[in-house]
């Protein structure tokens, strides 16, 4: 029996004289050998996925415990044998890496030496909301893996390389200003080379919510990439406006937490889905939207994710736990079972049938919880209900200063009148499940952090 | 949906154990692999058109190097710096084996581009002596391993089985008893995929000494010629030895008669694959794994055109002579090459493959018979086992003229007038015909050149 096609563009030909079936160039040989493996890998069960991220988690593990004295001590308190199998027993017993441990411990956790398969070594920082930057290193093979991952991404949903990608995202200044954007020739890295595409266009997400939509009109894309809270702002203006854009596809979204509300806004506004994106700077794309469902796969083949519970224990499906990443090929500066920050929920194995494991709501950052008077945290679930019930707000954020104390960063038309106040604050209530002292604000804008994030709930007290 | 064809890649990188990063060459391989894999479902036409964009570089490169084709090109209506319709490929003159070997190294290219690897030459003798010598390039090769590849993924083989082949090597390489025994199945799984062993036997021993050397071996695949097959099939039946652990029998090289699939059915209890390959140009067609009947030509490597006696192509049913290009063979062009085969089409398979296909493969021209009347026919003589004479170990029938037959028995004993006359009776119903039929007793019917054995051949000059 025929099986499903496989999502297939025509690969590019790296000899003129050899156009049909192309012959690619070393590099794009072997990200199609690595996709292929992708199209199998996926459908395994979690069980054998697990063995081999085992196996490759061993590989990682061995150059750790030889490249670096601070995982030496920790892996060999959990048992760890270099040239011994490495067993679900021992792994489970590898301490956990802190945020916090990962900035005290800096260049301490890089390696002396990187086999040089692994292609150069570059260094991203990260700043969290404090304002301390993590730095991280990474090397040219965990990129062409996340490129990789990238085109499973583009396959999974079926896109058409022809056509045309637009991003509004974080860029330096001067490159992609308003009005003119940025130009590219193709989709970028992860397709240079390997598939032929359509053009791109870039702009700042600096830019006004009225300039993106002025923007994407002008550029016509198929395809949109842009931050959740980017989109919920131009949502709301293409709605007041009736602004429509007729040759979009699909909007993707990464970097920020995705409500669900957003995804009907999405669909109410312009007819369209989101397919959304979990990544992190460090490590890459840790889970992908599922190409039948709104839930996430994990990325297997690159990350040994875990979801544990407090007791650092694996959650089962519908407990929420922290994220544990382990970015199985980064022989730079290994990050062996660390905690990212983010929180989420375990899913139940997918209906679609791939093994690759299940995160049913990625809920964001654990330091960002609410704290409750009786010692409590909890996770701030706001959701973008607000937007339905009171028109004029633009954008909000809420700020929590003190058990007693939260702010309700407003941007609004107009000031809203003591019922909206009322409203908003009951619907504070309702959602946290507890009658917190709620100050509205009002504000010119809501600045992102740093790295061009939005955040919808910010703890800013002290010790958090 | 849950598919799973392939392992884990094998890893060039010690450091990278999962997902494998294979070495460029097989990583390259790999890509074309992938490739194959989604193009075999594309629709006939689609890869008709894209079979004429790489055949119009190669005529392009034949165009500008090679003087011999310049001429037929132009005459055909070819212009370099445009594209390549169907009118203009169907008006380009087919190359005979007789052109071949008159042009002989004026078909070389002078000039290869580069990246298509080292060249290397392969001289393959006719059964009427007459040498053709062809050149190939290690590119040409990388798709042919591909081509290996598919063929193996196709039938879903085991890749940690053993793999057993009997076929000719060079005096002393693989001689009985010992044969030669190879760490993996070759090059086409090199660097790729981890796989059992592989053990090779040369096709001029004995079928007693085949059968010894298989029970030893006990391979989970056995790779043989036809007619060695058939004689090592009866050769097991008669004594009843079976080939514990033995999977599945692939030939190749020679015409596979529908009563060796039969026979080893009745024998071993299993299928056969066969592949449908010439030195030239390499595989040109895979059985299918769906349908057994149907073999899906490579239309990825090779443009494999079935011609009736006016030069057009045949429509399904139709027979006709098989006309050959190697899409990637840039050191040596072979533009619609006459390889000397005849071939039914046949209708588009249930598979669902757009790969075209060939419903039989009748052989060489040469070995059809001829009919006083002009007809030519392609007799099953497979079945002579069957006709109620036994003892017969070996047989070949060749064709002297339009009369006369010879059939050529190497036997336990001599056959009696009795037994003749059944033989003769026998002949005269496959052939439909009253040919005059001779008989000798050879010792041996030894093999053709290449190893080839041929169980009819015509003498007729058609």
């Amino acid at each position: 029996m025929k099986p499903p096609p496989p999502f297939y563009q025509p690969l590019k030909s790296g000899h003129v004289s050899i156009v049909w079936p192309a012959l690619p160039t070393p590099d794009a040989a072997r990200m199609a050998a690595v996709l292929m493996q992708f199209e199998q890998s996926q459908w395994w069960t979690p069980d054998e996925l697990l063995a081999l991220q085992l196996h490759q988690a061993n590989a990682l593990l061995h150059h750790a415990y030889r490249q670096v004295p601070f995982h030496r001590e920790r892996l060999a308190q959990a048992g760890f044998v270099p040239g011994k199998a490495l067993t679900p027993a021992v792994w489970s017993r590898i301490p956990l890496l802190t945020r916090a441990e990962l900035q005290e411990a800096g260049t301490a956790l890089n390696c002396p030496e990187v086999p040089k398969d692994h292609g150069s070594i570059y260094e991203i920082s990260s700043s969290g909301s404090t304002g301390r930057p993590v730095k991280a290193r990474g090397t040219q093979l965990m990129q062409s893996m996340w490129d990789a991952i990238s085109l499973r991404e583009h396959g999974w949903h079926r896109r058409d390389f022809s056509l045309k990608l637009a991003a509004i995202r974080a860029v330096a200044d001067g490159v992609a200003d308003y009005p003119e954007g940025g130009q590219g020739a193709g989709w970028g890295r992860a397709t240079e080379g390997v598939f032929k595409t359509g053009s791109s266009a870039v702009l700042t997400v600096a830019s006004r919510t009225d300039e993106q939509a002025e923007w994407l009109q002008r550029v016509q894309p198929h395809y949109l990439l842009i931050y959740p809270s980017a989109l919920r702002d131009l949502l709301l203006y293409c709605r007041d406006k009736d602004i429509v854009l007729p040759t979009l596809r699909e909007v993707r979204t990464l970097s920020e937490l995705l409500p669900p509300e957003t995804r009907e806004l999405c669909r109410e506004v312009w007819g369209v889905r989101i397919a959304d994106m979990y990544s992190t700077q460090e490590n890459g794309y840790l889970a992908l939207q599922c190409p039948a469902h709104e839930h996430y796969h994990v990325q297997a083949e690159s990350v040994l994710l875990e979801v544990l519970n407090d007791a650092g224990e694996p959650c089962a499906p519908g407990e929420v736990g922290q994220v544990v990443v382990t970015s199985l090929l980064n022989f730079a500066m290994p990050m062996i079972r660390y905690a990212v920050g983010d929180l989420a929920e375990v899913g139940a194995p997918c209906p679609c049938g791939r093994g690759l494991p299940v995160l049913t709501r990625i809920l964001g950052r654990v330091r960002d919880m609410l704290a409750y008077p009786d010692g409590r945290k909890g996770w701030a679930l706001f959701g973008d209900m607000y937007y339905q019930q009171i028109p004029a707000i633009r954008q909000f954020q809420v700020v929590q200063h003190a058990v007693d104390d939260i702010e309700i960063k407003i941007v609004a038309d107009r000031r809203l009148t003591g019922i909206e106040e009322a409203k908003l604050a009951q619907w504070l209530h309702q959602r946290s499940g507890h009658a917190f002292p709620v100050r509205v604000t009002y504000h010119q804008e809501i600045p992102r952090s740093a790295a061009g994030k939005y955040q919808d709930f910010r703890s800013a007290m002290p010790g958090v | 949906m849950r598919r799973q064809d392939y392992q884990p890649l094998l890893s060039a990188d010690p450091n990278v154990v999962w997902p494998g990063l294979p070495a460029p060459t097989a990583a390259l391989r790999m890509a074309l692999v992938r490739q194959l894999d989604a193009s075999q479902w594309w629709p006939a036409a689609e890869l008709r058109t894209a079979q004429l964009r790489q055949a119009a570089v190669l005529l392009r490169h034949a165009y500008r190097q090679v003087p011999f084709y310049r001429t037929r090109l132009a005459q055909a209506g070819f212009v370099p710096d445009k594209g390549l319709t169907p009118a203009v490929w169907s008006r380009i003159p087919p190359l005979t084996r007789a052109e071949l070997q008159a042009a002989g190294a004026a078909l070389y290219s002078p000039a290869l581009p580069k990246d298509h690897g080292r060249t290397y030459e392969l001289s393959s003798s006719g059964s009427t002596g007459q040498v053709v010598t062809v050149r190939g390039t290690r590119l040409a090769q990388m798709f042919w391993d591909a081509l290996t590849l598919r063929e193996h993924l196709w039938h879903r083989r085991d890749f940690t089985g053993s793999m057993a082949a009997i076929r000719p090597f060079p005096a002393g390489a693989a001689d009985y008893p010992a044969g030669a025994r190879y760490p993996s199945w070759g090059r086409s799984m090199d660097g790729l995929f981890a796989t059992g062993h592989s053990a090779m036997l040369s096709v001029i021993s004995s079928p007693a000494e085949q059968a010894d050397w298989l029970q030893r071996v006990r391979p989970d695949y056995l790779l043989t010629y036809p007619s060695a097959l058939n004689d090592l099939l009866l050769y097991c039946r008669d004594r009843g030895i079976a080939v514990p652990g033995l999977r599945e029998v692939r030939t190749l090289s020679e015409l596979l008669p529908p009563e060796t699939r039969a026979l080893c059915r009745e024998v071993w209890g299993l299928k056969i694959v066969d592949l449908y390959s010439t030195q030239e140009n390499g595989y040109l067609a895979f059985q299918c794994p769906q349908q057994e009947g149907h073999y899906h030509i490579q239309a990825e490597t090779a443009l494999v055109e079935v011609l009736d006696d006016d030069g057009r192509a045949c429509g399904p049913g139709g027979v006709g002579r098989v006309a050959v290009t190697s899409l990637h063979n840039f050191a040596m062009p072979l533009i619609r090459y006459l390889v000397g085969d005849l071939a039914e089409v046949g209708p588009p398979c249930p598979c669902g493959r757009g790969l075209p296909v060939l419903s039989r493969i009748l052989g060489r021209v040469r070995n059809t018979l001829s009919y006083p009347d002009g007809r030519r026919g392609w007799p099953l003589m497979g079945d002579i086992y069957h006709a109620g004479v036994g003892g017969i170990r070996q047989y070949q029938i060749i064709q002297h003229t339009l009369q006369d037959v010879e059939i050529r028995l190497a036997t336990e004993h001599s056959l009696g007038a009795a037994e003749e006359a059944k033989l003769r009776a026998w002949l005269h119903d496959r052939a439909g015909y009253p040919f005059t039929v001779s008989f000798s007793y050879p010792a041996e019917i030894p093999r053709g050149p290449g190893g080839k054995f041929e169980t009819f051949r015509s003498e007729v000059v058609v």
